[in-house]
């Protein structure tokens, strides 16, 4: 691959690993705006509805799924590894609900995210990222998955005091549950990665794991008719359920587009920013933290920086040619193993088109599209705003925030790789 | 002498069943399972 060429891609992955940890981040608010009395299991099978919506009508609006079934012809055994992939994103969101509930999106942020270091270990072991890299990258990369920990610790002890006494440990294994499974999800993504499947093609496959383990989960947990009957009584919070479903695929979207250019090691450390902006969206629009004393805030101040810092290192220490030619290594080792063809896992590395497959909208796409947002509306037309203070000024400012940081990403995307 | 179509589900069974990389995140998801089961 040409020097500029790699250089390019490897500012898309970082600026992809950023924009998703906006949208992860946003996409943990609705949770908060939820009646307690919905069972967890039922919050989580909403929010997949709304996921799976996500997962077709998003790839079908932007290029069409005459391309998936392009890529599935190139590399059918990745639907495995989708669905694979997508029965362990189910159970570890269900995780983090029981977490949020029993030791709060602060204390809970962190211990979840501790996936990007199980990240690094499974790129390093698997893939071969960060071979011949040298010791700055390294240093940068660990240093700054490190820095992120420590801050994400910091965070947690800041806003420890809003544990439920009693119910920490249940919390904590779930949190810490929920981590495993993602730390260890990112190595069906890297592996269709590196084989030069499209991210948008690989999540259509992930999300029917997602959405028949949830709907297995819900039902043999509460049963069909208790079921029926909470997700009735849920109707004015189906909407926002659903939209956080939503916004959770769109910065899912940007982490596989990150996590393809720049690997797991890189990719996943820098969505997890999302933990600054769930704590942005704590803090300035619920009023978390509100009354906390000098340390809380020092805390909360320390561990921001920490992490940014942790974001930053991370950022300056992308894959050289040396450690993109072991990367290549590992895809060809994908590519013989299951009989791929060489020159499309070569185009998919280099972000560049494979086939002649049609971009035009078929009637199944028009159909997802239409479908989904005639689905959303109706829901909206449903929905109530929860009767909590919320300072919709801030709300109004991190969502602002959040589309420009949609916008540039996406357009970036378009330009470097033409959604590649 | 190449396989015939036939072979190719089993191949591809074959491959995904030998490789290391499919029985990690199986066991983990397991273990996730497990989990869920003892906290609800």
């Amino acid at each position: 691959m040409h020097a500029t060429r790699l250089r390019s891609l490897q500012a898309l992955g970082i600026f992809c690993g950023f924009a998703a940890g906006a949208w992860l981040g946003g996409a943990e608010t609705p949770i908060k705006i939820v009646n307690p009395d919905i069972s967890p299991i039922t919050v989580s099978l909403i929010m997949v509805c709304g996921v799976f919506l996500a997962r077709w009508s998003l790839p079908a609006f932007i290029r069409g799924t005459s391309h998936v079934r392009s890529d599935v012809r190139q590399a059918p055994h990745l639907v495995v590894w989708a669905v694979l992939a997508g029965c362990m994103w189910a159970v570890a969101n269900t995780l983090t609900i029981y977490a949020i509930r029993n030791v709060g999106l602060s204390i809970a942020f962190p211990l979840w995210n501790t996936n990007s270091l199980l990240g690094i270990f499974w790129g390093f072991l698997l893939f071969n990222e960060l071979r011949l890299a040298g010791w700055k990258r390294w240093l940068g990369v660990l240093g700054g998955a490190v820095a992120m920990f420590a801050g994400a610790t910091l965070l947690a002890m800041a806003s420890s005091h809003q544990a439920a006494p009693g119910k920490a440990t249940l919390g904590i294994a779930a949190a810490l549950g929920a981590g495993l499974l993602w730390g260890t999800m990112y190595i069906p993504y890297r592996k269709a990665y590196l084989t030069g499947m499209n991210p948008l093609s690989f999540i259509t496959f992930f999300t029917v794991g997602e959405l028949a383990t949830m709907v297995a989960l819900a039902v043999g947990y509460r049963g069909a008719s208790p079921l029926w009957k909470e997700l009735v009584s849920a109707r004015p919070v189906l909407f926002w359920l659903m939209l956080g479903g939503f916004v959770w695929v769109i910065g899912d979207l940007f982490q596989q587009y990150a996590t393809k250019y720049v690997g797991i090691s890189r990719g996943i450390p820098l969505s997890n920013t999302n933990q600054l902006w769930g704590l942005l969206w704590g803090v300035l629009v619920f009023h978390e933290l509100q009354g906390g004393s000098r340390t809380v805030y020092t805390q909360v101040a320390g561990g921001s920086l920490l992490m940014a810092c942790g974001a930053v290192a991370i950022a300056l220490s992308s894959a050289t040619e040396r450690e993109h030619s072991s990367w290549r290594n590992a895809a060809e080792r994908e590519g013989n193993r299951y009989g791929v063809e060489a020159e499309y896992v070569r185009a998919g590395m280099q972000g560049e088109s494979f086939g002649n497959a049609s971009s035009a909208r078929s009637l199944l796409d028009r159909l997802l599209i239409l479908g989904t947002t005639a689905l959303f509306l109706a829901l909206a037309t449903m929905a109530r705003l929860p009767r909590m203070e919320i300072s919709l000024g801030w709300a109004v400012v991190l969502a602002a925030a959040m589309l420009a940081l949609l916008s540039t990403c996406a357009i970036a995307l378009w330009r470097t790789t033409r959604f590649r | 002498m190449s396989p015939s179509n036939t072979d190719a589900p089993r191949n591809l069974f074959r491959a995904i069943a030998t490789d290391l990389h499919f029985w990690i995140p199986l066991c983990v998801l397991l273990g996730g399972l497990f989990l869920l089961d003892k906290l609800r």
